[in-house]
């Protein structure tokens, strides 16, 4: 007994001193100086990390001297600014003031958001005009017949093909013998599966990039190919989420997919961002033709960084037999109904998604969610994905979205890698999609 | 032995009794520290294992929660990703582990000894452990890439054809455990090296002059004599591999598929994915359930007491 006391004494006097040296390691630097200067409201906000962001970063001074507001902003990884938003967001307390939540997350939290008709007047800039933004983006923040965030980029699919493949005149010359049609855009997934294999075939380049990283992109993927085979994954029927995939379309699209695998670089069966962009941007011969989201649009078109810069054809997605669509991966700029500081919050979000701003984020290669930005013709000049991506969002589909999508996507990146990696038969992994599908479903109680 | 065992902790705890004029009991001088011992180590456990008892979606912000008893464990055992997760991680750790003791032991019986360079040799074998997870884990992402990977280059040179190392199920949980290995290897070799340097010279020199082979003595003394340093290396490292998350989270995600999704990161999958914080706080309370079992089989039957007393007075 007296042997373990002094066991659990010693342990006990051991965390003792790793709590204090961890309260002294943590204790904040003295603040007094910075209190003095303290501007009269001060907000924090949590965003993705990517170029819009960032570009907006730049432009925050002289938003904080014009409304007197400090704005914090933390940006993370976009899983981790999920993951921060789940135990930082309550319904009575908040980490945050403004958070930036993916579209697919806009159900999740949907529940802690303030709506935005519910949101203060601005003091110093006008209250956002919803009607200003792009219709099929607007979406994306809404959930349950309520406005619970401004939809602030326009993220979605974009095609990128290699000019200097398309432009090279031996190329075309062999290709057209070879497929009776000159290189160019691919407008249809069979000149995309034609063009590929071509380049594939004489080792020129690889012919498609996937994106094969994570749940969302490869959902994102098959609601893509699902949609151009003509077939919807999820809907609202009779008021209750349902399956309603066919299985003959889905498999179809799945075997296209399958096919544009095997012109695709070594390791595509898990091809992230970073892959992708290694790839087309850091390799001659690494890939002619994938989509894009816009908002990394900015390290493709860097000189420093990217062989391919200026050299680039933007296009919407070429299409399937039965449908074009163009997925969203937006976020929407929303205010916690726990915040303590909603007139500052949305005093920020009314700035940042004004005209002026979204004007001035598109010269620096960013994509805002309006349509006015994107045709504007002084920015159309020097930004030649801007037209892209109007047609791109004229043609906007949206992942399903309800609390239990994570669920979803987990059996969805399983399955659908299976059959493109041809580790089950395509029909077999369709399968599999709809039966394990309507179980998260039913145990959901839709 | 005992004897003095006796007065050692009469001497420790007399001084706290009535009896020796002390300060009566023990209780109130112990209060602080097991306050913050319940605050910092029993109190999160507690409260996992609260949570576990509910359904409690994190989507609703919290506030809506369910209790829901032992279901949370019924569903776990008929989840087959758990048993996947599981077993992948028991497999990491029964390939991984074995490897890297056995090379950490090797390296320390041959770097027991003082040579040119021995000291710089000896230092430049931690640098591994030094790596951040994270970083360790995105250097062998890039390294196993199949078109820029350093790795294929050499091998593409030597006339082998290119690899996909992490696209494929069965060299992508290969290359997770070779990960490990080449972070934590040196790690076992410094706890190697430290134990070698406490075993007596006299007692191999005079096995050497009995005669003894190398082998002999590497079986007979060597190793025997290195038990508590083997058993203590072995507990740390099977402690460390059953929470392992960053540097596989940053190397395929849990991918292709689930090939690599060890327990770690589906519990986050579960928490953060599915959102189910009571599901994932049941698999917490699994995971420590599983600790203590691995713990107590090592600590309990091979580093009792008594047996390492029994090994003092051997020596």
């Amino acid at each position: 007994m007296k042997k373990a006391l002094v066991f659990f004494l010693l342990i006990a006097v051991a965390f003792s001193a790793f709590a204090g040296g961890g309260q002294e390691q943590a204790a904040p630097a003295p603040a007094a100086t910075q209190q003095s200067q303290a501007p009269a409201k001060e907000i924090n906000v949590l965003l993705w990390d990517d170029p819009y962001p960032r570009a907006l970063m730049a432009m925050l001074p002289e938003f904080e001297a014009a409304t007197n507001i400090k704005v914090n902003i933390e940006m993370l990884q976009p899983p981790q600014v999920l993951t921060k938003t789940a135990v930082s967001v309550t319904a009575t307390s908040t980490d945050y003031d403004v958070v930036g939540i993916d579209e697919g997350n806009v159900p999740v939290f949907a529940s802690l958001l303030e709506p935005f008709n519910a949101w203060p007047q601005g003091r110093v800039y006008p209250k956002t005009d919803l009607s200003s933004i792009t219709e099929k983006m607007l979406n994306i923040g809404n959930w349950d017949g309520q406005v619970l965030g401004v939809p602030i980029n326009g993220n979605l699919y974009v095609w990128m093909s290699r000019k200097d493949l398309i432009e090279n005149a031996d190329y075309n010359r062999q290709f057209r013998a070879q497929y009776g049609y000159d290189l160019k855009v691919p407008e249809t997934l069979d000149e995309l599966y034609e063009m590929g294999s071509f380049f594939h075939s004489n080792g020129i380049a690889n012919g498609f990039g996937p994106f094969n990283g994570g749940p969302a992109g490869v959902l994102s993927e098959a609601v893509y190919f699902w949609n151009s085979y003509g077939t919807d994954f999820i809907n609202v029927v009779d008021g209750t989420y349902k399956v309603v995939l066919d299985v003959d379309r889905a498999v179809e699209a799945m075997e296209m997919y399958k096919k544009l695998m095997t012109i695709s670089p070594p390791g595509a069966e898990t091809m992230a961002h970073v892959e992708r962009q290694a790839a087309f941007a850091a390799d001659p011969k690494g890939v002619f033709s994938m989509f894009i989201w816009p908002a990394q649009i900015a390290a493709y078109e860097n000189p420093d960084t990217s062989m391919v810069s200026g050299n680039i054809a933007y296009s919407a997605p070429p299409a399937g037999p039965r449908g074009q669509g163009a997925v969203t991966g937006a976020w929407a700029i929303s205010i916690p109904s726990a915040s303590q500081n909603k007139d500052a919050a949305a005093e920020f979000i009314y700035w940042w998604s004004s005209q002026e701003v979204a004007d001035r984020l598109v010269a620096q290669n960013t994509i805002p969610a309006r349509t006015a930005a994107l045709t504007n013709p002084a920015l159309v000049a020097t930004k030649p994905q801007l037209p892209a991506l109007a047609d791109s969002m004229a043609v906007a589909i949206s992942r399903p979205r309800f609390a239990e999508i994570g669920q979803v996507q987990d059996v969805v990146k399983l399955r659908w890698i299976e059959g493109i990696t041809g580790a089950r038969s395509t029909r077999e992994a369709t399968e599999l999609i709809i039966r394990e599908t309507n179980e998260i479903l039913q145990k959901a109680g839709y | 032995m005992k004897s003095s065992k006796r007065l050692v902790t009469n001497q420790l705890t007399g001084v706290l009794t009535k009896k020796t004029g002390g300060f009566g009991s023990p209780v109130p001088f112990l209060l602080p520290a097991l306050l913050v011992v319940f605050v910092v180590l029993i109190f999160p456990i507690l409260f996992a294992f609260f949570v576990s008892l509910f359904n409690w979606p994190l989507s609703g912000g919290g506030g809506d929660r369910t209790f829901v008893g032992i279901g949370n464990y019924v569903e776990l055992a008929q989840d087959p990703g758990f048993w996947n997760s599981l077993w992948l991680q028991l497999g990491f750790i029964f390939v991984a582990i074995p490897i890297e003791l056995i090379l950490g032991l090797a390296a320390a019986l041959l770097l027991n000894r003082e040579f040119r360079g021995g000291r710089l040799i000896r230092s430049l074998i931690l640098l591994p452990v030094f790596f951040l997870p994270v970083v360790s884990g995105m250097t062998w992402r890039f390294m196993l890439q199949p078109r820029y990977g350093a790795l294929n280059n050499l091998l593409i040179a030597m006339g082998a054809p290119e690899i996909t190392w992490l696209a494929n199920p069965q060299t992508a949980y290969a290359a997770i455990i070779a990960q490990d290995i080449w972070r934590m290897w040196p790690f076992v070799f410094m706890l190697m090296y430290a134990g070698l340097a406490g075993i007596p010279e006299e007692m191999l020199e005079a096995a050497e002059i009995d005669g003894a082979s190398y082998f002999a003595k590497l079986f007979k003394i060597t190793i025997p004599m290195l038990y508590p340093t083997i058993l203590t290396a072995l507990l740390l490292r099977i402690i460390d591999a059953l929470r392992i998350f960053s540097e596989v989270y940053v190397m395929t995600e849990g991918g292709p598929g689930m090939s690599t999704t060890l327990f770690s990161l589906y519990t986050h999958r579960i928490a953060f994915g599915h959102m189910k914080m009571g599901l994932s706080s049941a698999m917490a309370i699994f995971l420590l359930i599983l600790s203590i079992v691995f713990a107590l089989t090592l600590v309990r039957k091979n580093m009792s007491l008594d047996e390492l007393e029994n090994r003092g007075g051997n020596r």
